[in-house]
């Protein structure tokens, strides 16, 4: 392997480890100010007790996320300095913007996690409410300036030269509102079920059922709302990556010749030699149909594009696959949700809570099978038809130890993380 | 007007991160040298004090990282190619004292790991300014090798490791290390009083010492390599009058120090840092990165008209919204000693 692939790999590696923590820190605090308001009104412990646990969660992913983003900001200019070089000033606005909304949210959290009984009740609850309104507008920002790497916009290029750079334009590209919509309903999606999935499971376990029954409820409701608007989005964006990056979409399908009333595959085993996928479920005329709304649409194959600017098939059309079978089971799971609000007896069952605990994981499994999707399928662009990401790489060589060193220093971050809230469930627990 | 603007938050951000930020890695190495009655008793304070501003303070590398990438790209080109290890470091460094700093509170169990996370806060406090120190020692010592410059082929040491991994960097990072820990013990005499006040302004002069040492050892050795930015440096007028303004402000800080006197003490803590920043970056501006060849300016080609002055909007803007929202925070929790009677 090259230095390229390692640098390719420790970027998805830290992006991978940093979208966990940042959608946490962006969707908890939420969470943590519905427990704090039922608490005001109410003036029920139980409430209190859980918006002071959901308080360490969030502190505990916020400074994991804030240091991998630290982390990250750097490693866009020491990985992809050539990138950076030309993309830096064109972007920069919806960095520079996304600093500022970091900063906000830092403050916040500090007067939020240190306020407790020392600031006014009301204002003190509304510091956490700009916790979770700059964390999300972080988010929004930063997926903005991805959306710029796949519809990059705001400037001429003409002969290797950037020029009439317009940042407000670069930051509007076509791609900023579907991808942002996308990831912040994802994230939404993919917390709600993973705090509520921990719940369940001590419900299951029978410990302190009370508090976890509301804990439970609270973060789902955010996350069955969030995955039954999810398709939506979901279909905005596949028609939006049908119109800007046709070669995205044919990969996404794993669809080599271009042709009318083209099927829609479901699974299958992609053969990149001989462009053929087998055991797949054909859905006649589907795809067609969902990339343009036309039943008979054109979409065109990846043979229709030149051979060195095809991204990995395989690995893009398993991700899709992968997301939008995680995405549909989490709506149905959310509408079930939804029901057994009505229908208490359903909440009674085992069954129920098993579901709910097993489905902790998936949501982020999609959210990263997802950025796999919008990034591997970008490839071998970095800026999609102007810079290829065989031109960003540093000139540095030796970045496996790069690599190697931060897989080990992540996996130390990640074990650390599952340890302490481990604790934390023990001691509410014990505290009950 | 636009560029002096943003070059005016690249200073001020700079110099925000090397007193806040670095006020907080000092809070780490002044609990490592700390006797173990002292280090619960600092871990204490430091939790109080730093606990609310933590994140913030951080925030201004941030701030200097991103307006440096979007308003001085071939400068940040050049910085992010030469000093990819030891900004990696830094990173660590900064990962692992974050991160311990922030769970030795919010472990829910409190045991035997406290002592893993105290290790590690103390650990990574000293050594990441140690990392920053050497990464701005590397900007003036005048070996990064340029490769489209090179006549001969270097190997991988001579181009990633020789320009920052050297004697002028490592006294250079000892330097930055004495200062923080100087900072935090200044800082904290205002936040604590009687026998632990006394033992901080103990420690703030300890630390000064410290820093004089060292810093005298940095000039010696790049006076003796006959190193540019140094040669430039001492024979600047300007440098010379804030260098000396900044010795002199020594005797009533030493002072102020002794007789433990909270806002004086800061605010010629702080003045005098800022007095060392400006005259080492002055005579050399704008040629703030010396190679083996001669020097890159950070005004090369820096980003065009229209992305400087939405650059300088934005910073203006962000300052208005942010720096009341700060200032609040700081006197919510009593951190401003001036509204305290």
């Amino acid at each position: 392997m090259e230095n390229l692939d390692f640098a390719r790999m420790q970027m998805a590696f830290i992006l991978g480890f940093h979208i966990i923590f940042a959608a946490v820190g962006m969707v908890m605090p939420f969470f943590m100010i519905t427990a704090h308001r039922k608490w005001l009104r109410t003036r029920d412990e139980v409430y209190l007790k859980l918006t002071k646990a959901w308080q360490k969660g969030v502190a505990i992913f916020f400074v994991i996320g804030a240091v991998s983003g630290t982390a990250l900001s750097f490693q866009l200019g020491l990985l992809w300095p050539e990138f950076m070089k030309h993309a830096g000033p064109i972007i920069g606005m919806p960095f520079s913007l996304e600093g500022a909304a970091f900063f906000v949210e830092a403050v916040a959290l500090g007067f939020y996690l240190y306020g407790w009984n020392r600031l006014n009740e009301k204002f003190h609850w509304f510091t956490g409410l700009i916790i979770g309104i700059s964390g999300v507008s972080s988010g929004i920002l930063v997926v903005a300036a991805n959306g710029w790497m796949n519809a990059p916009s705001g400037f001429d290029f003409v002969d290797g030269v950037y020029s009439n750079i317009d940042p407000v334009a670069a930051l509007f590209n076509d791609a900023w509102f579907s991808q942002a919509l996308h990831m912040t309903l994802a994230a939404f999606t993919a917390v709600g079920f993973g705090v509520a999935g921990v719940h369940a499971y001590q419900v299951l376990k029978k410990k302190n059922i009370e508090f976890h029954k509301k804990a439970f409820k609270i973060a789902l409701t955010f996350g069955a709302i969030a995955a039954i608007l999810q398709p939506i989005s979901g279909d905005i964006s596949a028609k939006d990556v049908a119109q800007r990056q046709p070669v995205k979409l044919a990969a996404m399908e794993a669809h080599y010749e271009t042709g009318t009333g083209v099927p829609l595959y479901i699974g299958g085993i992609v053969n990149e030699e001989t462009q053929e996928v087998k055991y797949k479920i054909e859905i006649p005329k589907a795809l067609s149909f969902l990339a343009f709304g036309d039943f008979n649409a054109e979409v065109k194959g990846l043979n229709d594009f030149p051979k060195d600017e095809h991204p990995p098939v395989a690995i893009v059309h398993y991700s899709f696959q992968i997301m939008v079978g995680i995405g549909t089971l989490l709506m149905f799971a959310g509408i079930l949700f939804l029901i057994s609000l009505k229908k208490i007896t359903l909440s009674k069952k085992t069954w129920y809570w098993i579901l709910f605990a097993f489905l902790t994981p998936l949501g982020f499994i999609a959210i990263e099978t997802g950025w796999i999707v919008t990034e591997v399928g970008r490839q071998p662009w970095i800026i999609h038809g102007v810079m290829k990401t065989s031109e960003a790489v540093t000139p540095m060589p030796g970045i496996q130890y790069s690599f190697l060193m931060y897989v080990l220093l992540y996996s130390v971050l990640t074990f650390t993380a599952i340890f302490l809230m481990k604790r934390q469930i023990k001691s509410i627990n014990k505290n009950a | 007007m636009e560029i002096g603007i943003v070059l005016f938050f690249v200073f001020f951000s700079l110099l925000l991160y090397v007193v806040l930020g670095g006020a907080d890695f000092g809070a780490g190495v002044l609990e490592l040298f700390s006797s173990d009655k002292n280090k619960e008793i600092s871990r204490g304070v430091v939790y109080r004090v730093i606990g609310p501003v933590w994140e913030a303070n951080h925030i201004w590398l941030i701030i200097l990282l991103v307006v440096l990438w979007i308003g001085f790209p071939i400068y940040f080109n050049v910085v992010s190619i030469y000093l990819h290890i030891p900004m990696t470091l830094i990173l660590v460094g900064i990962t692992i004292r974050g991160v311990a700093f922030v769970i030795r509170h919010y472990d829910a169990i409190q045991d035997e790991s406290q002592t893993i996370y105290n290790r590690l806060f103390r650990l990574g406090s000293l050594i990441t300014p140690i990392f920053i120190g050497m990464t701005f020692a590397a900007l003036i010592y005048g070996k990064i090798p340029l490769l489209e410059e090179q006549t001969e082929p270097l190997d991988f040491y001579e181009t990633y490791v020789a320009p920052w991994f050297n004697l002028f960097g490592l006294f250079t990072g000892f330097f930055y290390a004495s200062i923080c820990a100087f900072l935090a013990a200044t800082f904290l005499i205002g936040e604590t009083d009687g026998e632990v006040r006394a033992v901080y302004a103990n420690k703030a002069n300890k630390a000064l010492i410290a820093a004089f040492v060292f810093g005298g050892a940095v000039l010696s050795i790049g006076l003796i390599n006959g190193n540019e930015f140094i040669l430039t440096t001492i024979k600047s007028p300007v440098a010379i009058v804030f260098f000396t303004l900044s010795f002199i402000l020594l005797f009533p800080l030493y002072k102020a120090i002794k007789n433990q006197k909270v806002i004086l003490t800061r605010t010629l803590a702080v003045g005098q840092i800022m007095f060392i920043l400006f005259a080492a970056m002055y005579p050399a501006f704008p040629e703030l990165v010396m190679t083996n060849k001669g020097s890159v300016s950070i005004l090369t080609d820096i980003a065009p008209p229209s992305v400087i002055r939405y650059l300088a909007i934005a910073l203006i803007v962000g300052s208005i919204l942010i720096l009341p929202a700060l200032f609040h925070l700081l006197k919510a929790f009593n951190l401003i000693k001036i509204f305290k009677k």
